[in-house]
């Protein structure tokens, strides 16, 4: 328990710190190298202000001062290459912190994106992914060095300044204060006024992409003109509502720059007087001071861009660390040792403990001996045990659900399954209306999905992590709409089986799954790329692919979503064929939504609102069970006649 | 390149601001020149112990100009930014209605939903073309002329060292960020996209990839495109970054050689010594308004890239549009007949024909539904009675004309029709009824939404973006409404009542044929009741007509058609229905 404290706990310190901490020694890095930088600029200016005092005052001849120009450029070579260090060192931290928060984000998306699935869609994830990422570079390029940098260079000058001629300092000291203050203002002003016109702004940016989606229906009914004047006038009210903000913004930059304007006014004046008037001050000292001034005001504004800058990278960073913290949280909320994948490599610690809990448990069931030894002995060796890799891959396990229960979270759906057992081979079908659980107890039993509580066995080993590669290399699920993946034809098909596959073997498969002719019509037969940037499949024949991918398997646990409508005669006879042939030597447990199937199920499992309320024979519940019976006589017969 | 002529267009059109905007920072730019020159020179002049009021001038003039210099920033950024906002609202309407023209054909892709997404996105960073790419050289140019002529008061020289220097940063150095840029940026977004393209495929694709244990496999092969990402976008910034301490290095160095010159000239006599300090400064200043042409070739880049794809896509899907409108029009007052012959239909991008030499006649005043699988090619049949695709071979009529000779729009005026996935827009009720007649008061049209069942709305109720605040079913009953309110007299309906309970499927297909009674209807339909009141049932599949016949005829023949009723008849629960 101890040692996975940290890894929580570090979700809870947040993100950045995380991130940051990792690069301790390159912010030292950059704190140096502007601790150089801060005093190449005042050495800068001190050779500048030499220079002109030689040639301007003095009168120097040309022949002297060439060491002076000469360490003049030097300095400005040596100016410019920090600089750019800095501004590398920023790049790196970026791009390490860019390629960790990608790898965070595909693991605990990778992990289960099941459970997201129900919170939004995959297109916003891709976007999180992509945009914040991106976003975040900000505060890592910019935001961090300029930081620094401005934490130490304008310090520096300061200093030099106060040394140099002390009331200039004191002036520089009280106004620059203004400008963080004034940045900061108009950060605040800005966000409260684009929180107020954030249903105007909201509007806006969807007007557009909204009339243009539907465009067809607007010519349909002849309203593309109104349409326009509408983008037209939502334009403007956008334009107006925008430049009320940024009217903020800029007058704030206004007051600021008057600041910056009249401080080196004042101590302009001021230098003026004590040369003129005193004449306490020399002119090497004065045009020196000059030179700093607007040095250390720019330093200060450069902090304030990067602080605004940096405050939208830290938006798209927190946004980046809700939806990891949605998909750990999705994930604790599972009994620690049944969580698919962890993010993480899990530590022996973590093992041991998986298996004392598994030895408790077992213990508080006066199970068999035999029991015990598997759990203790670990899952893999359980499987060899009790199914040989080879003899016995065929063999439909027995399945059983043991008070499985499932949880989308705080207040969201759901399911409650209780306990059940399932023989091998048996053919199990889940009936229910839709939303009341069918697909979610289906990813349960298939291990696709973590269980809040409770446990999956198979063959009397529960189901866990470890051997889920295992398990998984015995199961065929056949979903609505399967995936075709960009890629040929044909490995599309083999990506059914782990082992090398023969051309013969896919196009037997293929065959098998009414597929062959299809694939003497592509182009370049089972090597045309099919899927996305490919050959579009309909949706009868992704069906038939997935079923050729079952073929080349020989799944000893088969599980089906049964189609409901859409398909043509051909492939729904070759699903009625297929299936058949194929849970002949499995397991099966469709999602079903043929009375054919139901009839024919060992077991049906009647799903209503996420529990499951009855199991037994077609017979037995329409006895039984009155909602039952209701449902499968409310077909389509009862509809129009 | 007539996208860039439209953005043209659209900046004489805002040229006030425009004008007004550079005004300002043209004032600002050179503000900040004279200001730092000005205190150049004060201060050198102290040296000769001038006169108090001097100073006091001097100084005066220092704080003045400062303030000015910072008004005409607030005025550049004011201005600058309204045309920005004025631009993108021009571009956006003029955009859309050289869409409109294009539309459908433009639609003919598989991936419309991208185009368009794509199609707003360039027009947005098109907007930005003014702000970054074409005003700075503006500004960055007079107020660099404008120092030059002030330093050739004092030397030819050192004017001509400020000019050489504009030249370095303002081209040489941006070229040199350029250079390897360009094949770079496409790089980076192509990365982009590739792994924007595998994130999704995972995510799509994982019950399968988990199955056949790819998911590792491909996890490792996504983190290779993220660290192949990351490094292709650190290189890019890099030459950024590498283009900007360019800059500043020539900025120093231009100092330094104004110094160094300077130098010389004083020496030589050429030149009055208490104007060095003033010309240093002042060749200082003028080098932090072309900071903004560092960043200048990305967003160059970046529009560009906008306007190409802009153009490719108009030009490619406008070619057709130059043979002007025909002007056949349907006859009022009379049911129309339909006619398919022959016709087949293939879109552009896709491998196979939709739509494989059907052939159909429907009587005027006639009922007919088109049934059969997803993807069969019912829905394309209704398009191209719409005129919304050109088939790719073969004829269809209306009463005898060819649809190619009618005039579309007075087609469209006269058919009712109800779209698979008809578009709801952000509004009310009553501007997503999209009424021909502005003139019908709330009264009928709170008839028409009882009829539909959705007593419940409201004329004036909000209505979201796609009409995310509706469900599907009132989403279909308000598409039907719609329809109702039209006059025409042909009905094409597509899969109009798929989201609906039985009870008020039956009861809105009833008001439907009730006011179609004397027209002509064509119905696609998912499921396979309530067709026995049509005169003629279709069955499609694979692009084909596999039979036809009335319900009873159908059934008898015990073929295809038989078969679908068959298994539907074995469907049990309540999602048996409609989900494609």
């Amino acid at each position: 328990m101890k040692r996975r404290q940290p890894r929580r706990s570090n979700s809870k310190t947040g993100l950045l710190p995380e991130l940051m901490a990792a690069q301790k020694k390159r912010t030292a890095q950059i704190r140096l190298i502007s601790l150089a930088l801060g005093s190449a600029t005042i050495g800068q200016a001190v050779l500048l202000a030499e220079a002109v005092q030689r040639v301007f005052v003095e009168k120097a001849a040309l022949v002297p001062m060439v060491a002076v120009f000469a360490a003049l450029l030097a300095i400005m070579i040596v100016r410019t290459l920090l600089a750019y260090a800095n501004g590398r060192i920023g790049l790196r931290i970026a791009a390490d912190a860019k390629r960790d928060l990608r790898s965070r984000l595909l693991r605990a998306l990778a992990a289960n994106p099941l459970t997201l699935s129900r919170q939004g869609q995959a297109g916003s994830k891709i976007s999180v992914m992509l945009d914040a990422v991106d976003e975040a570079d900000g505060y890592f390029s910019q935001y961090t060095p300029k930081m620094i940098e401005a934490s130490i260079v304008p310090l520096l000058i300061l200093a030099a300044v106060f040394i140099l001629h002390f009331p200039s300092g004191l002036i520089l000291l009280f106004t620059a204060p203004f400008i963080p203050l004034f940045m900061a203002l108009i950060g605040i002003k800005t966000r409260q006024k684009s929180e107020e016109k954030f249903e105007q702004l909201a509007q806006f940016s969807g007007t557009f992409l909204d009339s243009l989606q539907g465009l067809i229906t607007l010519k349909l009914f002849g309203r593309t003109k109104q349409r326009e004047r509408e983008i037209e006038r939502s334009s403007l009210s956008y334009r107006d509502a925008t430049m009320s903000i940024l009217r903020i913004a800029f007058s704030n930059t206004f007051a600021l720059e008057a600041i910056v304007m009249l401080g080196i006014g004042i101590v302009a004046l001021e230098l003026a007087l004590q040369l003129v008037v005193f004449k306490s001050m020399q002119f090497h000292t004065a045009f020196l001071v000059l030179l700093l001034v607007p040095e250390f005001y720019n330093l200060l504004k450069v902090m304030g861009t990067a602080f605004h800058g940096g405050r939208t990278s830290m938006g798209a960073i927190r946004n980046i660390e809700v939806l990891l913290a949605e998909t750990s949280e999705a994930r604790e909320n599972k009994n620690p040792n049944e969580g698919l994948e962890e993010a993480a490599p899990a530590g022996g610690d973590a093992t041991g403990k998986e298996a004392a809990v598994n030895i408790s448990q077992i213990q508080e069931r006066p199970g068999s001996g035999e029991e015990q030894q598997a759990a203790v002995c670990g899952r893999r060796d359980t499987w060899n045990l009790l199914s040989g890799p080879n003899l016995s891959d065929r063999e439909p396990p027995a399945i059983e659900l043991r008070e499985l229960s499932f949880s989308y979270g705080e207040g969201a759906f759901e399911l409650h399954a209780g306990s059940l057992s399932i023989s091998p081979g048996q053919q199990i079908a889940i009936v229910g209306k839709s939303g009341s659980g069918k697909t979610t107890l289906l990813h349960l039993i298939a291990g696709l999905l973590p269980p809040s509580s409770g446990e999956v066995w198979v063959n009397g080993s529960p189901l866990t992590p470890a051997c889920e590669e295992e398990w998984f290399r015995r199961v065929s699920y056949i979903t609505q709409h399967p995936y075709i993946f960009s890629g040929t034809f044909a490995e599309n098909i083999a990506i059914g089986t782990d082992r090398s596959v023969s051309r013969e073997e896919i196009a037997r498969a293929a065959e098998a799954a009414g597929l062959a002719r299809l694939a003497s019509e592509l182009e370049h037969g089972y090597d045309t790329v099919v899927g996305e940037g490919g050959r579009g499949l309909s949706g009868g024949e992704k069906q038939r692919l997935a079923l050729a991918r079952a073929f080349l398997k020989r799944p000893s646990v088969l599980l089906f979503d049964e189609p409901t409508t859409g398909l043509d005669l051909h492939t729904e006879r070759i699903l009625l064929r297929s299936i058949s042939e194929l849970s002949r030597n499995a397991t099966m447990i469709t999602i079903a939504h043929r009375l054919h199937t139901i009839r024919h199920a060992d077991i049906i499992l009647f799903m209503e609102r996420g529990k499951l309320i009855g199991t037994g024979t077609h017979k037995d519940l329409l006895n039984r069970l009155p909602q039952y019976a209701d449902m499968v006589n409310s077909g389509p017969k009862g509809g129009v006649s | 390149m007539s996208e860039l002529s439209i953005f043209t267009k659209a900046m004489l059109q805002e040229r006030k601001d425009i004008l007004l905007s550079i005004l300002c920072g043209f004032f600002a730019g050179i503000g900040g020149v004279v200001l730092f020159s000005t205190s150049g020179y004060l201060i050198s002049k102290t040296v000769f112990v001038p006169p108090l009021y001097t100073l006091i001038i001097l100084t005066s003039l220092v704080k003045i100009l400062g303030l000015a210099r910072a008004a005409s920033r607030y005025g550049e950024r004011l201005f600058s930014h309204r045309a920005t906002f004025s631009l993108l609202s021009r571009l956006r309407t003029s955009f859309f209605a050289k869409l409109v023209p294009l539309t459908p054909r433009i639609l003919n892709r598989q991936r419309s939903g991208d185009l368009l997404a794509r199609i707003v996105g360039d027009i947005e960073s098109l907007q930005f073309y003014f702000l970054r790419v074409a005003y700075p050289p503006i500004i960055v140019v007079s107020v660099f002329l404008a120092t030059v002529l002030f330093t050739s008061f004092f030397s030819i020289w050192i004017s001509l060292l400020l000019i050489v220097g504009m030249l370095i940063t303002a081209f040489v150095v941006p070229a040199i960020v350029r250079m390897g840029q360009r094949k770079a940026y496409g790089q980076v977004r192509q990365q982009r996209a590739d792994f924007s393209a595998e994130t999704a495929e995972m995510l799509q694709g994982f019950i399968d990839l988990k199955l056949y244990g790819r998911l590792k496999q491909r996890e490792e092969q996504l983190l290779a495109a993220s660290d192949k990402l990351t490094a292709a976008q650190h290189d890019d910034s890099l030459r950024l970054l590498r283009g900007q301490s360019l800059h500043s290095f020539v900025t120093f160095f231009v100092s330094w050689g104004v110094l160094v010159l300077g130098a010389y000239l004083i020496v030589q006599g050429s030149l009055a010594g208490v104007f060095l300090a003033m010309l240093i400064m002042a060749s200082m200043t003028v080098f932090d308004e072309s900071a903004a042409m560092a960043t200048l070739p990305a967003y160059k880049q970046d529009s560009e890239f906008a306007a190409n794809r802009l153009s490719e896509t108009f030009e490619a899907d406008g070619t057709v549009e130059a043979s002007g409108e025909p002007s056949g029009t349907l006859e009022d007052d009379t049911a129309v007949s339909v006619e398919l012959d022959n016709v087949s239909f293939q879109y552009a991008d896709d491998w196979r024909p939709v739509l494989n030499g059907v052939s159909l006649s429907l009587k005027a005043g006639s009922k007919t539904a088109i049934v059969g699988p997803s993807g069969s090619g019912k829905t394309s049949v209704l398009e191209l009675l719409l005129k919304l695709h050109v088939p790719t071979g073969g004829q269809v009529r209306l009463n005898g004309t060819a649809v190619s000779e009618l005039h579309t729009e007075d087609l469209w005026r006269r058919t009712n029709v109800v779209l698979q996935q008809g578009h709801f827009f952000l509004g009310t009720i009553r501007d997503n009824l999209l009424l021909e007649d502005e003139g019908l008061g709330d009264r009928e049209l709170l008839e028409v939404l009882e009829q539909v069942d959705l007593a419940d709305k409201k004329p004036d109720d909000p209505v979201l973006e796609k009409g995310e605040n509706l469900s599907d079913g009132e989403k279909q009953r308000l598409a039907i409404a719609r329809a109702l309110l039209k006059s025409g007299r042909l009905w094409l309906l597509d899969e109009p009542t798929s989201s609906l309970d039985y009870v008020t499927e039956r009861r809105i297909l009833k008001l439907l044929l009730e006011r179609a009674a004397d027209d002509t209807l064509i119905m696609v339909s998912h499921r396979l009741t309530g067709l026995e009141q049509m005169d003629q049932i279709v069955v499609m599949d694979r692009g084909c007509v596999v039979e036809a016949g009335t319900y009873d005829e159908l059934i008898e023949r015990k073929g295809y058609f038989y078969e679908m009723k068959q298994l539907e008849q074995q469907l049990v629960g309540d999602n048996g229905w409609g989900e494609a």
